[in-house]
């Protein structure tokens, strides 16, 4: 899923052996099983458990988790779920939320049960920010801070040397209750990362909020009322902050209300999981509790009645149900009024039938309702954008990139821009497609330490500046690679040494005899080999170190002599450098 | 502010362009490579039209994009033709770049207009007319002034003049009418259909020398003859003359702007009519601020206007590349709100604004 498309993210990663799902989202713009993934990708045949290493859930958003339960008890998976204590902790209730609609007030059959999702719920392993987890003796994952939501993370993926980092859905800029993801530098094989706004420039998130007060500040100084549907969890805590600080500084009398059972259960979680929230909530949370507030209090549905201006915050978020719905339905006949839908809204819901500019909506009972109200639609989702992507890669530094949660075609620039400026590769697969990714994988040898100290202990190279060449033999034996010396090899493997030597002539321009030559060799290499062993030996050879260089007439001219240069195989390096030395010929003086 | 809305592009741009559909371009300037063209998809809170979508949001999408080696100083579309021409140094040569939205979203290099002599020359303006067949004007000096025909590449009208005097804009007045603005402050003007007779000085504005100009010229709408709007021409030191071609002898009016020297030496300066309100010109490119102006009242006294409105907010935008405060580059006003600008500064900020009209006209 969520290949070139937005919704039931699910993504598939097989390296070195082991195979891990990441995500299990529900795609909110179908009705029927093309809401699910197609899990017959993974495998045809066999059972998911034995082919599945673990599943990983990066956030509570529907579109990553919301297949899970029919996933995990429909499909038939045994195997562990990971998240994070967050994701947990308020994954069943949004899953229960959308349940409930889907069965209840949709009639749909082939979807999951309460006892399902918390039987899917009881597989899943909760995990802790930079915390590494060993899934099996080789797997292990890693979850780093998104940001975008409470609770979501990117995860890091690890098999021997080789990872993966999935991003989920992140964002890169802080925002009131939330702080920028973050990842260090871990070069990892593939970076997968989100797209849905990789295509967009996005409008400051002050000039967001100045349109939104703007619009409820209009509304209540005409005496009309203000409705927004929020979700339990999420922006709505984003814009309580906003608007008491707005009120605080305009001197604002008109009474704001959250909807009961709302502001309990949204300070429990965000007590229980202070540390996902910014430094300056956490700041400020010991001197006075941030989700407390002084102009937002508690709602009772009485208080809709009431005359004069007012704004509300009340679930569910899509105007689908309950108290939400309740206070539309009550103040949608005038036109003083307005509700602000702060997010996406699912197909078949009245907030959705609203923003498609629907204003005669059929309640229960064949009721007309006349929508006189303003509608209006402010998004303050929290999604990295271009400029928000490449700060990530940057920061990972991966071998390649690959996009997905966006849109088809038009990414064939982002996907230029960001193998141009870090020179990787970028993939964009469609659903079903398979994409393979080439890693080099540094395989460890170990080196004898005999060999080591020996290699070390030999004498200087002719440049010292350049790297050492260091000569062993590896044996790959047993799963195991060893670097030992010939000589161990060959006792170890029981094999019969080779030996060679190779001999070179060079041609000297040299009237005189042959043993006034071989002196001139030998007082030049004398000179300019300081530290090896130069000798001349009595039958009139010269030595450097264990390398012969004899010198004899020419045949047919002698004017030349040929000098006869012998080494072995072991002394190649010294050998051809000799080699090259005379070849140059001799200084003009003797002496 | 009625309206307000800021971004934040990866790279700051000196140009905003519109094209087909009310979108814009802008490109980088950077003189280290990799800078990038890009066609953007206002978002429809920009649009005319109230219809706004299932989820209006209010940012741009990038639509398409490419990438110039060159820096891009300008930028025209080349009208009926999925073609557009830029320009920037080190030389005045034009590059032809090829818009294909419908397969791909990357806007492709297909080849470059050499200009004789070119290298060295200082970059060429450029200017495009709707009127008649795919014509570029563009040149660096008067004696380079050129019109050349995009697809074949032929020139078919070179502006006869040994002047050497460096230009600071042209433009097409209709299908035949050429405006050359050069940046001593001389207007010229040329007919295309006699090549062989030589420039028409019109005006020297009677300001100190040493100062740089530029100018603005109105536009009707679509297909009007613009040469019943006055030419507004802005100077580095402030000076703002307005002058009718019809009646060249004396400046129709002038005025000073309260601005301070420009930092950048005249580089950025930009002034622009409003294309929906009657009289209104907006200047920029001396400070991180946009002013606007309502001319109407102005004569030729040339003493100080007061500004109807000044956009502040690039200044709080952060500083640019070289740590300086940042310099609004360009600025432009929108085809059919009659009080929406976009502005860009040297820190990569992009607004677009729109403000209330104080008490008085509508």
């Amino acid at each position: 899923g969520a290949g070139q498309d937005v919704g039931r993210s699910c993504i598939l990663v097989s390296i070195a052996g082991k195979n891990v799902m990441l995500d299990c989202g529900m795609h909110m713009g179908y009705n029927d099983d093309r809401r699910f993934p197609d899990f017959s990708y993974i495998t045809q045949n066999g059972r998911l458990t034995d082919f599945l290493d673990c599943v990983i859930i990066s956030h509570f958003h529907l579109d990553h988790c919301g297949a899970l339960p029919y996933f995990s008890e429909m499909v038939g998976y045994d195997g562990p779920i990971y998240m994070t204590h967050p994701t947990k902790a308020i994954c069943p209730i949004l899953l229960e939320d959308y349940r409930k609609i889907t069965v209840d007030k949709k009639g749909e059959t082939n979807f999951f049960t309460s006892q399902m999702i918390k039987d899917c719920m009881k597989k899943v392993v909760a995990v802790h920010l930079h915390q590494t987890v060993q899934v099996d003796e080789e797997l292990e994952i890693k979850a780093y801070y998104a940001g975008h939501v409470l609770g979501a993370a990117m995860f890091q993926i690890k098999v021997g040397c080789e990872s993966v980092v999935y991003t989920g859905d992140y964002n890169m800029t802080p925002d009131r209750h939330l702080g920028a993801a973050w990842i260090d530098k871990c070069r990892p094989d593939l970076l997968i990362s989100e797209s849905t706004y990789a295509t967009t420039i996005r409008d400051s998130k002050r000039c967001r909020e100045r349109d939104f007060l703007k619009k409820v500040h209009e509304t209540v100084e005409r005496g009309g009322k203000v409705l927004i549907p929020v979700f339990a969890l999420g922006r709505a805590q984003e814009l309580c902050i906003l608007l008491e600080t707005f009120w605080e500084r305009m001197n604002l009398k008109a009474p704001i209300y959250f909807s009961t059972g709302l502001t309990e259960k949204a300070n429990h979680y965000y007590k229980l999981f202070i540390t996902w929230t910014n430094q300056k909530i956490r700041k400020t949370f010991v001197q006075r509790n941030m989700f407390e507030f002084k102009h937002i209090k508690a709602f009772d549905r009485a208080f809709a009645d009431n005359p004069g201006p007012m704004v509300v915050f009340a679930t569910p978020g899509m105007l689908h149900a309950g108290q939400s719905l309740q206070i539309f339905r009550k103040w949608a006949g005038n036109e003083k009024n307005m509700v602000i839908m702060p997010g996406y809204c699912v197909q078949g819901t009245v907030g959705h039938k609203i923003l498609s500019g629907q204003r005669k909506l059929e309640m229960e009972g064949r009721q007309i309702l006349e929508v006189k109200m303003q509608v209006e639609y402010m998004s303050f989702s929290a999604h990295a954008d271009a400029k928000g992507i490449m700060q990530l890669i940057r920061q990972a530094e991966p071998r390649n990139v690959l996009l997905v949660h966006g849109e088809a075609k038009k990414m064939e620039f982002l996907k230029q821009k960001i193998e141009q400026e870090f020179h990787v590769s970028c993939y964009m697969p469609a659903n079903g497609e398979t994409t393979t990714i080439f890693t080099n994988p540094s395989i460890p040898v170990d080196i004898s330490l005999g060999l080591l100290k020996r290699e070390t202990a030999i004498g200087l190279l002719p440049d010292v500046k350049k790297p050492k060449l260091m000569h062993g033999t590896l044996i790959m034996k047993d799963n195991s690679f060893r670097l030992v010396s010939p000589e161990q090899a060959l006792k170890e493997l029981g094999l019969a040494e080779h030996q060679l030597r190779f001999t070179c002539r060079v041609h000297i321009q040299d009237p005189r005899k042959e043993h006034e030559t071989v002196l001139r060799v030998y007082n030049h290499l004398k000179g300019v080999l300081k530290d090896y062993s130069v000798q001349h030996l009595p039958d009139g050879s010269i030595t450097v170190e264990s390398i012969l260089i004899q010198a004899t007439a020419h045949s047919e001219d002698q004017g030349t002599k040929v000098l006869l240069v012998s080494w072995t195989y072991q002394d190649e390096e010294l050998g051809s450098y000799l080699t090259s030395l005379l070849k140059k010929g001799l200084p003009q003086s003797t002496s | 502010y009625e309206d307000l809305h800021a971004f934040e592009l990866q790279a700051p741009t000196r140009l905003i362009e519109w094209a087909r559909g009310n979108r814009v371009c802008v490109a980088g300037y950077g003189q280290s490579g990799g800078n990038e063209i890009l066609q953007l998809l206002p978002p429809p809170t920009l649009q005319v039209k109230e219809t706004q979508g299932l989820c209006p949001e209010r940012d741009f999408k990038v639509e398409c994009g490419g990438f110039s080696n060159r820096p891009v100083y300008s930028l025209k579309y080349v009208p009926d033709t999925s073609l557009l021409v830029t320009s920037g140094p080190p030389d005045s040569s034009l590059q032809v770049w090829q818009v294909s939205a419908e397969d791909s979203d990357v806007i492709k290099p297909v080849g470059a207009i050499p200009t004789v002599n070119g290298t060295g020359q200082p970059w060429a303006k450029i200017a495009t007319v709707s009127a008649r067949a795919p014509w570029v004007l563009h040149g660096s000096r008067l004696n380079s002034v050129q019109i050349t025909e995009v697809e074949s590449r032929k020139n078919v009208y070179m502006a006869a003049s040994s002047n050497s005097e460096e230009l600071s804009g042209l433009a097409f007045l209709d299908g035949n009418t050429l405006l050359l603005c050069c940046a001593k402050g001389q207007l010229c003007l040329a007919d295309v259909r006699q090549p062989q007779s030589p420039l028409e000085a019109v005006s020297v504005p009677s300001a100190p020398c040493g100062e740089r100009w530029c100018m603005g010229v109105g536009r009707g709408p679509q297909g009007s003859d613009s040469s019943s709007q006055p030419i507004a021409c802005l100077s580095s030191g402030g000076h703002l003359t307005l002058t009718d071609l019809r009646k060249t002898s004396e400046s129709l009016a002038s005025a000073k702007c309260r601005v301070p020297s420009p930092s950048s030496g005249a580089e950025f300066l930009c002034v622009s009519w409003a294309p929906a309100l009657e009289g209104c010109l907006a200047i920029s490119g001396f400070d991180g601020t946009v002013h606007v102006y309502d001319t109407q009242s102005w004569d030729s006294s040339g003493r100080e206007a007061e500004p109807i409105f000044v956009h502040r907010g690039h200044a709080f935008g952060g500083s640019d590349s070289s740590g300086g405060p940042p310099l609004v580059t360009v600025h432009t006003w929108h085809p059919q709100k009659p009080r929406t600008l976009l502005s860009a500064a040297s820190n990569g900020s992009l607004h677009v604004w729109d403000w209330v009209q104080s008490c008085g006209k509508c």
